[in-house]
């Protein structure tokens, strides 16, 4: 394929201050795709997160933006390039209520109808948010501030995504809910780069995926082809090997 | 009553200064949790630059305005480059010991400098003169004084709670790795926090060589352990309760010494400790909540 990668990772070396998390990390998102990274507990996918955004020390390799270097970018330019995130835990601003959360999340957008107009969406797509968006969002539930965290992300109009663990301790017909929202943002042409732990429902709604063992990659193919593999089965369904 | 509602109304201003001040104060202490005690160093520069302009030179007083914001924006820019950014994100003790270099610094030289006298400062006559309420006094600069002062903390609380750097200044405040990655140059904000509470002390010191009628050069000490305590009652961080505090301590202060036996007058300095202990070991968060609010 000739066409230029949304986002491009090539040979990343990356970790906190001398200890190398990740190790050799290559990975393609292209435009209109949800990739997803699989892996148990502790092998690296959020440090890869955080690496495309600036916050870990990256040693060696390459990062893409449509083509441009963005390599050395600081975490507010590479935000400013249309890359959105929603980190495991929230990390929402507990100090704010709802809806500034959610105003800071559009902190780039430069026209207030553009705010208006997302703020809507984001309210449609999660309509409890709509009613709590007075309150203090330390009060919220812990449903409620995956929502709001999501929502965040999506009010700065992004074209890519990444999403960790949006479903991390949620209720299941919640986590069925946020399956169906991603869904629906993808359809509406963002792209999502996604770890999830629930990795029938990340598999159900990705079109590629990368398995990760020890900070590298040890397997990608397709999402409905990662469904049928083993080693994929065995990280996630608790299936030994005989 | 009446002796009680003049002691209030005469302590206004004091307590209108205190209540800039900790505003100022506790903006730079909620963003990058600096317990700046070069905040009265930032007020005495404007002190400074507008008795210059006004005394010295004799100039007009909207240029004696001008003066103190640009001596405290300036001086405040200056300590935050040399004192602040080379130790960002270094944590509250490394900071706190580095303000308080800056302060002694700046201080001393100007102590060496221009020595530590009292200065008269000049100010129009339109702030001269007292109005009268049934039986109550005030005087016109106090009066004055109060209103500037409300018209203020109104702007800044708007400013604080509605506009997205007001928003941008709160969310780094809470978690500003996240604040980052949603596209927040957190250093630009920073940097427009300290211009902000820098031009704040600096009408703060224009407003005290008005009511006081004179400056020094040491005259940033005292202000800045009330505003620093000021700050610590109405919440690290929270502006609106960094002005009902400055208030708080400034007519309580006050009141404090109107009712205490004229020989223990002297005590009138501890009053704000005492409040400072009685809140700390009872609500050590402080009357509001923390964090910019």
């Amino acid at each position: 394929m000739s066409t230029v990668p949304l986002l491009e990772l090539k040979g990343v070396v990356a970790g906190y201050g001398k200890m190398d998390v990740i190790n050799d990390i290559s990975i393609r998102v292209n435009q209109g795709e949800v990739v997803t990274l699989l892996g148990s507990n502790g092998v690296g996918k959020s440090t890869t997160l955080r690496t495309i955004l600036a916050q870990t020390d990256l040693k060696k390799g390459e990062i893409k933006y449509n083509g441009e270097n963005v390599t050395n970018f600081p975490t507010y330019r590479i935000a400013a390039l249309g890359i959105s995130y929603c980190p495991e835990g929230r990390e929402i601003f507990s100090n704010l209520t709802t809806k500034e959360n959610l105003q800071a999340g559009a902190y780039l957008l430069k026209s207030r109808e553009e705010l208006e107009k997302n703020l809507d969406r984001v309210y449609s797509l999660f309509p409890i948010l709509k009613e709590r968006s007075n309150q203090i969002a330390e009060s919220l539930s812990g449903g409620e501030q995956e929502m709001l965290a999501i929502g965040r992300s999506l009010m700065s109009s992004p074209n890519l995504m990444l999403l960790d663990e949006p479903s991390l301790g949620l209720a299941p017909q919640l986590v069925e809910l946020i399956g169906t929202t991603l869904r629906e943002i993808n359809k509406a042409g963002v792209s999502i780069l996604l770890i999830e732990q629930n990795a029938k429902l990340a598999l159900e709604i990705s079109n590629y995926g990368y398995l990760m063992r020890k900070g590298t990659i040890v397997l990608e193919g397709k999402a409905k082809d990662l469904v049928t593999d083993e080693r994929v089965k065995e990280i996630y369904l608790g299936i030994v090997k005989v | 009553m009446n002796y009680f509602l003049q002691q209030v109304i005469n302590a206004l201003g004091w307590g209108s200064i205190l209540a800039i001040l900790a505003a100022g104060y506790t903006m730079t202490f909620g963003i990058i949790g600096l317990v700046n005690f070069a905040h009265g160093e930032v007020f005495m520069a404007g002190a400074f630059a507008a008795y210059f302009i006004l005394t010295v030179f004799e100039l007009p007083f909207w240029l004696g305005v001008i003066a103190c914001l640009a001596g405290s924006v300036i001086i405040g820019l200056i300590i935050e480059r040399i004192a602040f950014k080379p130790v960002r994100g270094a944590g509250l003790i490394t900071l706190f010991i580095t303000s308080l270099g800056a302060s002694i610094a700046v201080r001393n030289s100007t102590v060496i400098a221009f020595s530590d006298r009292l200065r008269s400062f000049v100010f129009p006559e339109f702030l001269k003169g007292i109005y009268q309420f049934g039986g109550l006094m005030i005087q016109k600069k106090v009066l004055v004084i109060f209103l500037v002062t409300v018209a203020i903390c109104a702007v800044l609380l708007y400013l604080v709670k509605k506009t997205k750097v007001g928003i941008a200044m709160r969310s780094i405040s809470y978690n500003s790795r996240m604040a980052e990655s949603l596209g927040i140059n957190s250093e630009k904000i920073i940097i427009i926090t300290f211009i902000i509470s820098s031009a704040l002390a600096g009408i703060a010191a224009l407003l005290w060589g008005v009511l006081f009628g004179s400056i020094q050069a040491s005259m940033g000490a005292l202000a800045v352990v009330n505003a620093f305590i000021a700050c610590v009652v109405g919440g690290v961080g929270n502006v609106f309760g960094a002005m009902v505090s400055g208030y708080i301590l400034g007519v309580g202060g006050a009141l404090f010494i109107a009712f205490l036996p004229p020989d223990l007058v002297g005590l009138r300095p501890l009053f704000v400790w005492i409040v400072f202990f009685i809140l700390l070991i009872l609500k050590p968060s402080g009357l509001f909540r923390a964090n910019i609010r």
